[in-house]
């Protein structure tokens, strides 16, 4: 008799297992795709973008996901090149099936992906590239950015510089997408509000010595030399200058994503008053921000920084798809334009819907002991500029010097 | 004046760094066309080596200087046991032959280093830092180092080939091995030892320019085109030649770089190469016949 109530148990505990497992395991999924460079020159952003990404996700699918389907994440590595990020791109939405691509870390790279997301009809977040042509030449219905891009950065950085701390400009920058766009950006909003470019140059991506265009820059004695590098190009272009007494002899100013907070600490002295856009500081005060990186920390045990993007981007798409009320791309695209949302790293937020750029407020920040400290808050509708879709950004730019005596 | 020190005397300073260094390299690249009467293609691996037994060193040492000492010897027995196992053999062939060997061992040599380290870039830090202030700018002083360092290696080299007698049979082998067999010299001996001290060279100018442009799989193939340039310029096989031309290019290089991108320098480079080649066909001190 007790063999019998033994086995009678074990077939009901089985029947309820069986029953309710497929119930928990069956849950609905919906992927998601990470893009961007995991390792090499910009390892940091990738690897930051994928954090962001973790965090929103689990922040997500702890509420029941998106639309009732859970949230599961493939992350891809384009080895910062055109040519790789499309393959991924490709695999990513035909094999994986996602209905979301978030990336990539390299300009050049979001640019080929977004040909990709455009012809694939696919929600492309872009949250770490700048360059000009992706709200201008290259932007699609399925492409949105709350990355400042090189316009809105030159636009909240020129009227500082001029005002506090110079007339004459050297811009050097990384001789790729991103560095070009930036360079040409900032020359122009700097030549319009009546500021002397006494020169420019690239040097290429992943440049190990930059003392070749030390000579050039000396010789043209700028008053602020403003740098347009990422990554370990940024580490080691500002050693190089230290070492050779640059960073005392110029003020130096330079790009959002110059540099992480976290390779800050590492040359703090040669950084020392470097004064740069940025979206994020963990050393900014604004309760969103402060908010943001205590859950940032609690996770991944470090201070947030371009990780925040990746984090809102998710967070924009779940309540287009919400207000949609399907995974539609074309409805989802059209529920992201114009949508707000309120508790981004700084607050509420709002897709513009001519371009798809988010308008965003930034800071300004002033490197003291390492760390980004704010000087300055711009707001967003003062620096997006007005819609240029389909206009080509180079249009009547030169990068000829317009010295003035 | 001001020109002068804040713009002319660092790129000056420039070019005789990366002269000295560039020197070493082309130095060992010369001696073993004048041995074997091919380019080794594999010379900038060697260089790459030298970098990467570094990096192998100060893992296990904590100390830059034992690595200087160090990894070139270790380069130095990879270059004896190449030599021996793949490039002896090929003495008796045309030399289209050694050219085809040390073109594939560059491959391996490359694909190995990836295989053990990675292809990420990897840094040694400079064993000395800060800068000097050097009439009236700063300059660093690792990179004051690196050309005290390759200007004495260039004088310690030159005192061997023209003051002993090793040094003096290496230039009778190179000008004519078949005399110097016949003088009962074991050439055999001469060839492997030469090109031990080719690849400890290389690997000695890979390490000392580790600090300043990084440690990668790539690295050799970026600087042993202009080395090539520097042997050809130099006159193929002239040891004296090679030096002359390494400071010339170094100096062209940092000097073209205040009127030019030093993207673009390359090709004035290659202009002054190909100016040469016309006029000289021989290079600055080459020997008669050679290219001609």
């Amino acid at each position: 008799m007790k063999r019998v109530t033994w086995l009678a148990l074990l077939v009901a505990v089985a029947l309820v297992v069986s029953l309710t497992a497929p119930a928990i395991s069956q849950q609905k999924v919906v992927k998601i795709g990470d893009l961007g460079s995991k390792v090499g020159v910009f390892e940091g952003y990738g690897k930051y973008q994928t954090m962001g990404i973790q965090l929103a996700v689990e922040e997500i699918n702890a509420k029941g996901g998106v639309l009732g389907h859970r949230i599961e994440v493939i992350s891809e590595d384009d080895d910062t090149k055109p040519a790789p990020a499309i393959r991924k791109a490709e695999k990513l939405i035909l094999q994986d099936g996602v209905k979301l691509l978030i990336g990539a870390v390299s300009s050049g790279s979001t640019l080929a992906m977004m040909d990709v997301t455009k012809k694939h009809k696919t929600i492309h977040w872009n949250s770490v590239s700048c360059a000009e042509f992706m709200r201008t030449t290259k932007f699609h219905k399925y492409y949105f950015s709350n990355q400042p891009d090189s316009r809105q950065q030159a636009n909240g950085l020129a009227k500082y510089i001029l005002d506090k701390m110079g007339k004459k400009t050297y811009i050097f920058y990384t001789d790729y997408a991103m560095g070009q766009s930036d360079a040409r950006q900032f020359k122009t909003a700097l030549e319009k509000l009546g500021g002397e470019v006494v020169g420019v140059a690239g040097a290429p991506l992943d440049t190990k010595d930059f003392s070749p265009w030390f000579g050039a820059i000396n010789q043209s004695n700028p008053d602020v030399l403003f740098l347009a590098f990422a990554g370990t190009d940024s580490l080691r272009l500002m050693t190089q200058l230290h070492s050779f007494g640059m960073t005392k002899k110029y003020k130096l100013a330079g790009i959002d994503c110059f540099l992480l907070q976290q390779d800050l600490q590492a040359i703090a002295e040669p950084m020392e008053g470097f004064v740069q856009l940025n979206h994020f500081s963990a050393y900014n005060p604004d309760p969103n921000m402060q908010a943001f990186n205590q859950k940032f920390k609690k996770k991944f045990n470090v201070d947030a920084n371009i990780a925040a993007g990746a984090y809102d981007a998710v967070y924009f798409w779940k309540a287009a798809v919400e207000k949609a009320g399907n995974f539609d791309p074309d409805q989802v695209s059209a529920a992201h334009e114009g949508l707000c949302i309120d508790n981004t790293h700084i607050g509420r937020q709002c897709i513009r819907k001519e371009d798809h750029q988010v308008v965003m407020d930034m800071h300004l920040y002033r490197v003291e002991k390492g760390k980004n400290l704010p000087i300055a808050r711009i707001d967003g509708k003062d620096a997006i500029g007005e819609p240029l879709v389909g206009q080509d950004p180079l249009k009547g730019f030169t990068w000829e010097i317009k010295k003035k005596n | 004046m001001d020109y002068l020190v804040a713009v002319l005397l660092p790129q000056l300073l420039h070019g005789l760094v990366f002269g000295a260094a560039l020197g070493l390299l082309a130095l060992g690249l010369t001696v073993i066309f004048g041995l074997l009467g091919v380019m080794n293609f594999a010379h900038g691996e060697l260089y790459m080596f030298g970098a990467y037994a570094g990096i192998a060193v100060i893992g296990v040492t904590q100390s830059f200087w034992v690595a200087l000492v160090v990894a070139p010897l270790l380069v130095g027995v990879i270059g004896a046991v190449t030599e021996v196992a793949t490039l002896r053999p090929l003495y008796r062939r045309e030399p289209l032959y050694g050219l085809i060997l040390t073109f594939g061992l560059a491959l391996v040599f490359r694909e190995a280093v990836r295989q053990i380290w990675g292809g990420d870039m990897r840094r040694i830090l400079p064993p000395i830092t800060g800068s000097t202030p050097l009439l009236g700018m700063t300059y660093p002083n690792y990179r004051l180092f690196l050309l005290g360092a390759s200007s004495v290696l260039l004088l310690a080299i030159w005192l061997f080939f023209t003051r002993t007698r090793a040094g003096i049979v290496v230039r009778a082998a190179v000008q004519d091995a078949e005399m110097l067999d016949g003088l009962g010299v074991d050439v055999r001996r001469v060839f492997t030892l030469t090109f031990a001290g080719s690849a400890a060279l290389a690997a000695l100018a890979g390490l000392l320019l580790a600090p300043v442009f990084t440690v990668y799989p790539q690295m050799g193939v970026e600087m042993i085109l202009l080395a090539f340039i520097v042997v050809i310029l130099g006159g193929m096989g002239s040891m004296g030649g090679s030096v002359i031309a390494a400071f010339v290019i170094g100096l062209a290089q940092s000097l073209f770089s205040l009127w030019m991108n030093p993207q673009r320098v390359a090709i004035a480079i290659f202009g002054i190469m190909i100016v040469v080649l016309v006029v000289r066909p021989r290079g600055f001190f080459g020997r008669e016949g050679v290219l001609e």
